[in-house]
């Protein structure tokens, strides 16, 4: 996956400023940055629910060149590709956990019903709600809910799961049991693109670290170094220094 | 008294089975088919020649939300057999009162009940339509499967009260000569010379048939809350 000269504005606000990046399958990619960066809108052009205005946006043996229309077979393509998981879960309240995990493959990808509802049950499993299938999402904890969410990404067989703050709307006793499925699921090498403030979490699963702020990539490249350039780099040690106040305690992070 | 109501009673309940409830039903049934491509077409995101269908339908539902439901009675009954062009249309358009009937109060439903859709549809969360999109569903699916299911649960109320204002708005199906129940209680009232009590009993008649829609109206609701019941309250 590969970004060239994204650029992205809303209204008189360059969100995203000639975005280049490159975002390695297989690997854990944590995006960072303040609110208001840019980062989530950069996230949400990779599923292209953004569509911003210029770039070349390049993913496996797709090429999108975001200053001209996207044929919707493509865009079909790109969504295929990347599964998309929110901050606010957004199951689909009208359906069951077992039917939101099997919209997906038997809607858009027209897979066999029983087939799909197999695979559903093993998803559910793996993320540790498999008794929960007939539930619906009312009844879930915003960790569930969104564990559900997780395994109806997975359900598309995505290439990339980008999440966008997935934890940032559950109370931190339910972060855990979502950020241990995100474990899980780096370990077995599923590339995963993650934005998130949980700076704690970022450095035990990220391989690479974006740091985003004004619409600009300040740093890109290997979790390790990134903490490390915290002495030389006033805007990462400040941004760092700012979101450590909570979670995790200045040593931990320096050492 | 009770030989009055005794007697008018059968007459009027048969009037209301004859008419009121056939138009009513099958108006209603009519007007929310209407209603429903009404909105689809106005929240369509298609520009182009489409937005000429976009203009038709939104310059209808202006017209009927716009003009007494009265005087589009009259105009579709006495006024549309007076529509004549010459060489396409010689002897302008005639309609049985009954159908006149059908015909205006399922497009005066449709223009009212179309707004209901429109605005159940947006209140479902973009976040509806993001899920949807992003596994790749595309926005006939969405809408269909995703949006629409939650819309309809919002606009069971305010259709209901669309149902219920209809049956009543039936009575004015008198002035086009269509022998409802408020016709024959008129008519009866006209003999015995008793007014209070046949016009009393026609009302009560109409409050027992909206009484019943109420119900169903919250049966409907219970049933597409079920799943929804600690959300929403």
């Amino acid at each position: 996956m590969k970004l060239q000269g994204l650029n992205k504005s809303f209204g008189a606000n360059h969100v995203l400023q000639d975005i280049d990046l490159e975002l390695p399958e297989r690997a854990t990619t944590v995006i960072v940055g303040p609110s208001g960066s840019g980062k989530s809108t950069l996230l949400r052009s990779l599923n292209l629910l953004e569509r911003p205005e210029s770039g070349l946006y390049q993913l496996a043996d797709l090429q999108i060149d975001f200053s001209k229309k996207i044929p919707a077979k493509q865009v079909l393509d790109v969504r295929k590709k990347t599964g998309m998981v929110f901050q606010d879960y957004n199951l689909f309240p009208h359906k069951s956990v077992l039917q939101n995990v099997i919209e997906g493959p038997v809607q858009v990808l027209k897979r066999d019903k029983n087939e799909a509802t197999k695979e559903a049950y093993e998803l559910l499993a793996k993320v540790g709600l498999k008794e929960k299938a007939d539930f619906y999402p009312d009844q879930l904890s915003g960790g569930q809910a969104q564990r559900v969410a997780i395994a109806r990404s997975l359900a598309m067989h995505p290439e990339y799961i980008l999440l966008d703050e997935p934890t940032s709307a559950l109370d931190p006793e339910l972060e855990g049991e979502v950020l241990k499925v995100l474990a899980d699921l780096a370990n077995e090498k599923q590339s995963l693109i993650i934005v998130t403030h949980n700076l704690f979490f970022a450095r035990q699963i990220a391989t690479k670290i974006v740091f985003v702020e004004d619409g600009r990539i300040i740093f890109d490249g290997p979790t390790k170094d990134f903490f490390n350039e915290q002495q030389k780099n006033t805007r990462i040690h400040d941004f760092i220094s700012s979101m450590t106040f909570t979670d995790i305690d200045e040593g931990t992070v320096n050492n | 008294m009770w030989d009055i109501i005794t007697s008018s009673l059968p007459q009027i309940l048969a009037a209301g089975i004859k008419f009121t409830i056939p138009l009513a039903l099958i108006s209603f049934a009519i007007g929310l088919a209407l209603a429903l491509i009404t909105a689809l077409v106005r929240i369509s995101h298609r520009g182009g020649a489409f937005s000429i269908i976009k203009g038709i339908f939104r310059f209808y539902v202006w017209l009927f939300r716009s003009t007494p439901l009265l005087v589009q009675l009259f105009i579709v009954y006495f006024g549309l057999p007076y529509l004549r062009i010459p060489g396409v249309l010689e002897n302008g358009i005639k309609f049985s009162p009954f159908i006149a009937g059908i015909i205006t109060f399922s497009l005066n439903t449709g223009a009212y009940a179309s707004e209901t859709i429109r605005a159940s549809i947006s209140s479902v969360p973009n976040g509806q339509w993001e899920a949807a999109s992003s596994i790749g569903m595309t926005r006939g699916q969405t809408l269909r499967r995703i949006v629409l299911p939650q819309a309809f649960r919002i606009s069971v109320p305010p259709l209901a009260n669309s149902f219920i204002s209809l049956v009543k708005d039936t009575s004015l199906a008198a002035s086009i000569t269509i022998v409802e129940m408020f016709e024959v209680s008129q008519q009866i009232a006209a003999q015995n010379y008793q007014p209070l009590i046949m016009y009393t009993l026609v009302a009560v008649v109409y409050a027992v048939f909206c009484s019943i829609l109420t119900f169903g109206q919250g049966y409907l609701e219970k049933k597409t809350n079920q799943h929804l019941d600690q959300t929403e309250g």
